[in-house]
């Protein structure tokens, strides 16, 4: 039974508690995120591409709203696209598949965390509509989020909100993947991304709720007067800091590993192998990651005042997490090795976001060694850094989930030359934005001025950047537009078009029903999502 | 617990309008009031917000409670093995709050308790804890009566529950009037700072609490119960309880 035959209800669709529809839904909320934050970071390249006020006659404007598209752009990129496209869209609609079951474990909790997200994607929007747009970055340090005319209280609601979703996510899906696994699917024979998952809404679970704290205390301190990050009376300004990245660097793992949790079904698919050295990339990546996540932060706050003994330790438990961040790279690059390998779209994004990964981690390197980082920080190259790895690697994965599901969520199939065409423009594109952004950060450009007047030197390349994210634009343009054509008009695909061997492919037809399979689900105790032997 | 089988829910595809229309009034409520009260000071826009959203969060969880008791989940049972894990994150948010107030309060040495804080009446968190402790033992004798069928006994205790949990309120309105009256509010300093956040916090987790409670007694009037809802609110119940041992041992004794 397909979708197809059955007639579009608009009210089935906005009361939906199918954790496939809540997938679609926070895909489209997550890519209009990704939108309208992407307009945001074209128009910070325009501005930067040239020295002085660009978009603006003034240089008041110019640098005020500059920081209003930077405030926008940081933040919703990575609470409202990056996290929600993996946890929300990603792990909703296929999560379930995976592991045979017909919902998640609490459908009705499920679209209250799918509307909490829309909620936080509107106050963040809304943001645009009032008079006083918050302009206090992503990270809303104080003491200027207290200070600033800017509204910082829709900056800390869309924090809760989105915080609240996740949280109602984790409890959903950590009781899913433990109580409603398909009879005989035993702990290793979950698909990596099952994994992937579990062990990012861990992170979440315990994370995300220091952060909440941390706003609501700065929401107090801006519209009740407390003092909690007021030090002449007794507060502790850096003590925001330490909440907020005690949060946010265990975030960037909630990113990376669904991240690297898709780039292993769709590597392991397109080789046609099993995965290389699954323990170790489960229990001693993905959960040795979780277990170290939570004592890196400070990292992020070696310039902020600290005596060299803390930063020691912190450069140490830092270049820790290369540890398991080493053993997953290990398995997922040896997934490839002697396997039959073909490059369809999905597989092009895949095999990029390895490269991308290499990039992105190898410079966290020199940060996490706090002599080097001392110079590097706050200039181009933590942004290059961070980019490469979130906003590109993380994004290509979206991509690459998009992709390679696309035929299983609409029972079609996409453009193959559009896309390809797309990707090329966007991995062009990204890397002629962002290996600039190394090369004048070591030379010592600032991070987050909208003016560089000091520094001519650097004109050059913030051209050239600029020209890279127009590039991206246009990829991006035909990448999306691609997905909504194909969705309607694409040649309809068959239930396995990949020859996979995961339950989302092999057992369900393509878009799945109510209740996913026609039915219920067993399997064998040989049984793995990777066995491509027979 | 059973999971039942998919092809008895494969015909349709399942919808609630509860999640909606309780998140959309929260929207309101929360986020939109708030901001208009405290960011654009417009007593009127408050209102309305809170005009809106107040009934649409309550449409939305009594909808929602109503489908609870009476629908049959895809996994019988299962509430209980989700609340740990939301308690989990409750915990890691108290926490956020009590680190901000140890860093706060070791960082100040011997100037604790801050220049302008009153004298604090010890009396009040002595028998705000006694009431709280009660309460929780009240609700489990009610949930001894629910095991036993004894649906009357059972409206009885939690009624009893209820009250003493709006008490356990009172004491907290009434203990924020008198400091206020003498010029303690959470701006004063430091403390008064930590002393509303933390107190406050919790009071929102007996507001929750016993929104549970009602919700749960409004149906067992008309014989409507549900096994799970019971436990939970139980849990929940116990763990805002112990909770407040460490509220009132660090806010108040410390
Ligand atoms: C071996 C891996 C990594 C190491 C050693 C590392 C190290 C660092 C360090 C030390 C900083 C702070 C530099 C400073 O501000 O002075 C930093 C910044 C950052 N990193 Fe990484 N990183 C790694 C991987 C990642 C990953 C996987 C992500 C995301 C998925 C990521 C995202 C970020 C972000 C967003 C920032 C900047 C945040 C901000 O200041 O706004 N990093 N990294
Ligand atoms: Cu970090």
């Amino acid at each position: 039974m397909s979708a197809e035959s059955e007639k579009f209800n608009l009210s089935e669709w906005i009361f939906t508690t199918d954790h496939k529809r809540i997938g679609v839904m926070y895909l489209i909320g997550s890519i209009a995120a990704f939108g309208v934050a992407g307009i945001m970071a074209i128009l910070i390249r325009i501005e930067q591409s040239s020295l002085g006020p660009t978009l603006a006659d003034d240089a008041l404007t110019a640098g005020q709203q500059y920081n209003e598209w930077l405030y926008f752009h940081g933040a919703a990129m990575i609470l409202a696209f990056l996290i929600p496209g993996l946890t929300g869209f990603a792990a909703n609609y296929f999560l379930p598949l995976m592991i045979g079951a017909a919902d998640v474990a609490f459908p009705r909790i499920n679209a209250l965390s799918v509307w909490l997200f829309w909620c936080g994607i509107i106050v963040a929007l809304l943001g645009f509509v009032i008079p006083d747009t918050p302009d206090i970055m992503w990270t809303g340090y104080p003491p200027y989020s207290i200070l600033t005319g800017g509204n910082t209280a829709f900056y800390v609601f869309t924090v809760h909100l989105l915080g609240f979703a996740s949280i109602l996510g984790a409890v959903n899906f950590l009781v899913t993947v433990i109580y409603m696994r398909a009879p005989g699917m035993g702990w290793n024979q979950l698909n990596m991304f099952v994994w992937s998952t579990v062990t990012a809404f861990v992170i979440q679970l315990v994370f995300v709720p220091v952060l909440a704290a941390a706003v609501t205390m700065l929401l107090f301190d801006k519209y009740l007067g407390t003092h909690f990050f007021d030090p002449s009376a007794g507060g502790d300004v850096l003590l925001y800091q330490n909440l907020f990245w005690f949060y946010s660097h265990p975030a960037v793992y909630v990113i990376l590993l669904p991240a690297l949790g898709i780039l292993y079904e769709v590597v392991a698919t397109f080789s046609k192998n099993k995965i290389f050295n699954y323990k170790a990339g489960v229990y001693g990546g993905m959960w040795g990651v979780v277990l170290i996540s939570g004592e890196v932060w400070v990292h992020h706050l070696y310039i902020s005042g600290m005596p060299n003994w803390i930063r020691v330790g912190m450069m140490i438990s830092t270049l820790l997490i290369s540890l398991p961040v080493g053993l997953l790279a290990i398995s997922l690059f040896g997934t490839l090795y002697k396997g039959a390998i073909t490059f369809e779209l999905p597989m092009k994004y895949a095999i990029s976001c390895l490269f991308l990964f290499l990039i992105g981690g190898l410079t966290g390197i020199p940060l996490a060694i706090t002599a080097l980082d001392l110079h590097l920080s706050e200039t181009s190259f933590i942004h290059a850094h961070f980019h490469y790895i979130m906003g590109i690697f993380a994004t290509f994965s979206v991509f690459a989930a998009v992709y390679y599901w696309f035929p299983k969520m609409t029972g079609r199939m996409f453009n193959e030359k559009l896309g390809t065409i797309g990707f090329w423009l966007n991995f062009i594109g990204v890397n002629v934005t962002f290996l600039p952004l190394f090369k004048i950060g070591i030379d010592g450009m600032p991070r987050r001025y909208w003016n560089y007047e000091m520094f001519p030197q650097f004109e050059t390349w913030h051209f050239v950047a600029m020209i890279g994210a127009l590039l991206v634009a246009a990829g991006m343009l035909l990448t999306v537009s691609n997905w909504i054509i194909s969705a309607f008009n694409g040649e309809p695909a068959s239930d396995n078009p990949w020859k996979s061997k995961s339950l989302e492919w092999t057992h369900t037809v393509s878009p799945p029903g109510p209740g996913n399979f026609l039915k219920p689900v067993e399997v064998e105790t040989d049984w793995t999502p990777y066995d491509y032997r027979k | 617990m059973s999971q039942s089988t998919s092809a008895e829910h494969a015909h349709h595809w399942e919808v609630s309008w509860a999640p909606l229309v309780a998140t959309f009034g929260a929207l309101f409520l929360i986020p939109f009031a708030f901001s208009a009260y405290y960011v654009y000071e417009d007593t009127f826009l408050t209102v309305i917000f809170a005009g809106i959203g107040t009934p649409l969060m309550l449409a939305g969880i009594a909808k929602w409670v109503s489908e609870g008791i009476t629908e049959k989940p895809l996994l019988e049972g299962v509430s209980p093995s989700g609340l740990p894990y939301f308690i989990v994150s409750e915990v890691f948010i108290f926490l956020g709050f009590f680190v901000s107030y140890w860093v706060i309060r070791l960082s100040a040495g011997n100037a604790w308790p801050p220049e302008g804080t009153p004298e604090i009446n010890m009396f009040m968190p002595v028998i705000m804890t006694v009431i709280l402790v009660a309460s929780s033992i009240t609700y489990h004798v009610a949930e001894e009566k629910y095991d036993h069928d004894d649906l009357e006994g059972f409206r009885k205790w939690l009624i009893i529950s209820i009250g003493l949990g709006a008490i356990f309120l009172g004491c907290t309105i009434y203990e924020y009037g008198h400091l206020l009256h003498l010029g303690f509010g959470p701006s004063t300093n430091a403390y008064s700072t930590i002393f509303y956040t933390i107190t406050g916090f919790h009071a929102s987790h007996v507001v929750i609490g016993l929104g549970m409670f009602i919700a749960i007694l409004i149906p067992a009037l008309s014989g409507k119960t549900n096994k799970y809802f019971v436990f939970c609110a139980g849990v929940y119940w116990h763990f805002v309880d112990v909770i407040w041992f460490f509220v009132a041992s660090q806010v108040y004794f410390w």
